[in-house]
């Protein structure tokens, strides 16, 4: 017989603490403050009604991340736009830094772009490289966890981060080009 | 990869090798690498500098205190939940 106030106050302590972690997922699922916060609430209270299958050991972000994702493609996903099917693998990889590197080589011009952004040039990739990206370089999940979060293979999860990062490079390395943090490279002259 | 990397091997390995992704071996392989190849020790800085702006700046944003404080209300009573 289990304790419900001791129940609660052990989930408490495992799960609020992932709540910026948590909103910050729900955000660049939804791309949307209200939905993410509707989106986060849903994903605590199923967390919590079953808490009992959580596995002490196991790593609770992971869970609840499998767990928001999960309510974002059955409950939130429907009442938006599907996202646009693309073929992945058709994505160049793009070297931001063969652009940069002789005028910024340390990419000091990603720096100056404010905030705001960068998270737009994040909402703007495919959901299959905006789930990815969040994961592995705003929340340090190792690969491993989040091909569990995903039910991708590893193989998938660092081809899809890799793809990823290369689009956000270029969409911002375009963005400072534009605002003259730094200068373009040489172009060839277009062919007549 | 029998020996050392070649930069194309490195160059591939520079996201995982910052993330610490690889096995100690291949680690170790793109390190001794990097330290006699300069313009793929050049691009690891320019990747670091990459995740580390991409990491600072996502993480500045915060769960909301109402969503917090709606999140404890609704756990603490169950009439609610």
């Amino acid at each position: 017989m289990t304790d419900p106030a001791a129940d609660r106050s052990a989930f408490e302590a495992e799960v609020l603490p992932q709540l910026d972690s948590l909103y910050r997922l729900g955000l660049r699922l939804t791309t949307d403050p209200s939905r993410a916060e509707d989106l986060v609430q849903d994903t605590v209270l199923k967390a919590f009604r079953s808490w009992q299958r959580f596995q002490p050991g196991t790593n609770i972000r992971s869970w609840l991340f499998t767990i928001l994702r999960n309510t974002f493609i059955n409950d939130y996903r429907r009442r938006q736009r599907e996202p646009i099917p693309m073929d992945l693998e058709a994505v160049e990889p793009h070297a931001a830094f063969r652009a940069a590197q002789d005028e910024d080589p340390e990419g000091a011009f990603f720096s100056q772009i404010v905030d705001a952004k960068v998270l737009n040039a994040i909402d703007a990739l495919p959901e299959e490289f905006r789930e990815v990206l969040v994961l592995s370089d705003i929340e340090n999940l190792p690969y491993a966890e989040i091909a569990e979060v995903l039910g991708v293979p590893v193989g998938t999860v660092k081809s899809r981060l890799f793809r990823a990062r290369r689009q956000l490079q270029e969409a911002l390395y375009d963005h400072a080009v534009e605002m003259g943090y730094i200068r373009a490279r040489d172009r060839a002259p277009a062919k007549p | 990869m029998a020996g050392g990397p070649n930069c194309q091997e490195a160059l591939a390995l520079l996201h995982d090798y910052l993330k610490q992704e690889l096995t100690p071996e291949l680690e170790d392989k793109i390190t001794k690498h990097l330290q006699k190849c300069r313009p793929c020790f050049a691009n690891l800085q320019f990747e670091r500098g990459f995740l580390e702006m991409l990491e600072q700046k996502a993480k500045g944003q915060c769960c909301p205190d109402r969503l917090r404080q709606r999140i404890l209300a609704q756990l603490r009573d169950p009439s609610d939940a």
